[in-house]
């Protein structure tokens, strides 16, 4: 195992619909590669704010007409959630994505198998990109955690 | 042509789907479906254990994607992953043309859902300069299509669109994640299919959403045919001003095929169906179909004509509601 990117960083409501990349150089051919990722929280608690945000979105989205129907049933709607996902561009190009709501996550890509939503394929030296994608942050802050590891083969192809 | 029923919006466990491929598929069969386009979320990772799962249940996996983006939810059909994480709600042409390149078409995926933060970019808010680039609109959305509220504007869009000239091809879409038994029923989109339909491929299905040889169904196959001046016309056809110049009127002939699956015939009422056909002048004509027909036919004056489709309204579940519409048959100058 060797660790070939640790970040972590915080975000808040206007980091929403941005993409955050981090190029990385692996020196040599590698086994597989392991990624964890997390972000926190996942949901906005707060009753008030949430109310305010739905309320707005339908003002937005919704019918004039059905506005008022909606706003009554608000809480349908609620919890808001954060979503940030991850996708991955290995020397050649787009390797595949991890587009879910869990806000723990394990892949691992190898030769022969990868995590779903990633293709399997040779873990090739040069520069790699790992991209997460901010769809939407409706928490005051939401901070994220990023660890990128060179491993060896094994059986487990986990994800979450 | 042999018109297939498809399902053109899924979702697996490669995006946030529940079932795998394979039950999604079983359970395609056991519906009626013919077909599937394997849409996930940003990714076509799911398509590896597509040949297989085709062996096993029959039905064909169409390769396709759902851009999950920023600023609407775009799918794409026929190509591999195409690069979307570098455009900005003005870039969308820049997109399409990604698409197009590669030899697929790309569809509006449920134009009015609700956006962000209640469904990031489940709301179209790209700006769309020129709407000719656009193949389809998913202008039936999740199961039970016609009850649904935001399924409204879409289809007023798509006709709005249709009026102003451009054609193009209206479909549907369950946005299928979870197998279970007691979901509503989702809507066919039939595909008029040419060529083999033993092996059904990718090019196949492509073809038929790019010429709008397309029906949007609860059940029965709706299909129409003009004759105008000797030569025939069907879904998704042009016809030009010039061929039915000699004619006052060219001749319609609906035809309504029930499907042979017992849930579905439940759920459509065949009696007491209305036979409604409209054009870009409105409601050209609205005839209540005879119990047990299921042909059915009239003239129509072709000028100032752009489009014409036809619709099906009665009972579902229960309730009033449209029951299928046909894509257009076109008129040019
Ligand atoms: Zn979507
Ligand atoms: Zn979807």
């Amino acid at each position: 195992m060797k660790d070939l990117l640790i970040v972590e960083g915080t975000l808040t409501p206007l980091s929403s619909k941005t993409h955050i990349t981090y190029q990385f150089n692996i020196p040599g051919p590698a086994e597989s590669l392991r990624i964890d990722f997390s972000y926190s929280p996942k949901v906005l608690d707060d009753k008030e704010q949430a109310r305010v945000l739905i309320e707005e979105a339908l003002d937005k989205y919704v019918d004039p007409s059905l506005q008022a129907v909606y706003k009554e049933q608000w809480e349908k709607f609620a919890p808001l959630k954060n979503l940030l996902t991850l996708s991955i561009d290995d020397p050649e190009g787009f390797r595949g994505s991890a587009h879910r709501h869990p806000n723990h996550q394990h892949h691992v890509l190898s030769p022969h198998e990868s995590s779903p939503g990633f293709f399997a394929g040779p873990i090739h030296e040069g520069v790699w990109r790992v991209t997460i994608s901010v769809h939407c942050v409706v928490t005051s802050e939401c901070r994220y955690q990023l660890h990128i590891r060179e491993g060896e083969i094994d059986h487990e192809v986990a994800s979450i | 042509m042999k018109w297939l029923p498809f399902e053109l919006h899924t979702h697996t466990p490669h995006s946030d789907g529940i079932h795998t491929l394979l039950e999604m598929c079983r359970k395609a069969a056991e519906l009626g479906f013919r077909g599937i386009a394997l849409t996930d979320h940003n990714t076509t990772s799911g398509m590896a254990d597509a040949a297989q799962v085709t062996e096993e249940t029959g039905v064909a996996i169409i390769p396709g994607l759902e851009w999950t983006t920023f600023y609407g939810h775009m799918l794409t059909l026929g190509v591999p992953y195409c690069e979307w994480r570098d455009l900005g709600p003005k870039d969308i042409h820049k997109g399409i043309d990604r698409v197009h390149r590669q030899g697929g078409v790309v569809g509006i995926a449920h134009p009015f859902s609700l956006g962000s933060p209640i469904c990031t970019g489940c709301h179209w808010e790209y700006e769309i300069q020129d709407w000719n680039q656009v193949d389809y609109m998913e202008v039936w959305h999740e199961t039970l299509p016609p009850m649904r509220n935001h399924n409204a504007p879409a289809f007023e869009q798509w006709t709005n669109l249709l009026n102003q000239g451009y054609r193009i091809a209206g479909t549907a879409g369950r946005d299928w994640h979870h197998s279970n038994d007691e979901s509503d029923p989702p809507a066919y989109t039939y595909l008029g299919i040419v060529g083999d339909t033993d092996a059904l491929t990718k090019e196949q299905a492509v073809d038929a959403i790019r010429t709008g040889r397309i029906c949007i169904s609860m059940g029965p196959l709706v299909t129409i045919e003009l004759q105008a001046d000797g030569q025939s016309y069907h879904t998704g056809d042009v016809i030009r001003r010039s061929d039915c110049a000699n004619v006052e009127t060219v001749e319609l002939t609906v035809r309504i095929d029930h499907p042979s699956i017992a849930s579905r015939r439940q759920m459509v009422q065949e009696e007491g169906l209305t036979v409604i056909v409209e054009s870009n002048l409105g409601e050209c004509c609205r005839s209540a179909l005879a119990d047990g027909a299921t042909v059915f036919q009239h003239s129509i004056r072709p000028e100032k004509l752009l489009w014409l489709r036809v619709r099906l309204y009665g009972m579902l579940s229960g309730v009033l509601s449209t029951i299928a519409f046909t894509n257009p048959i076109y008129f040019e100058d």
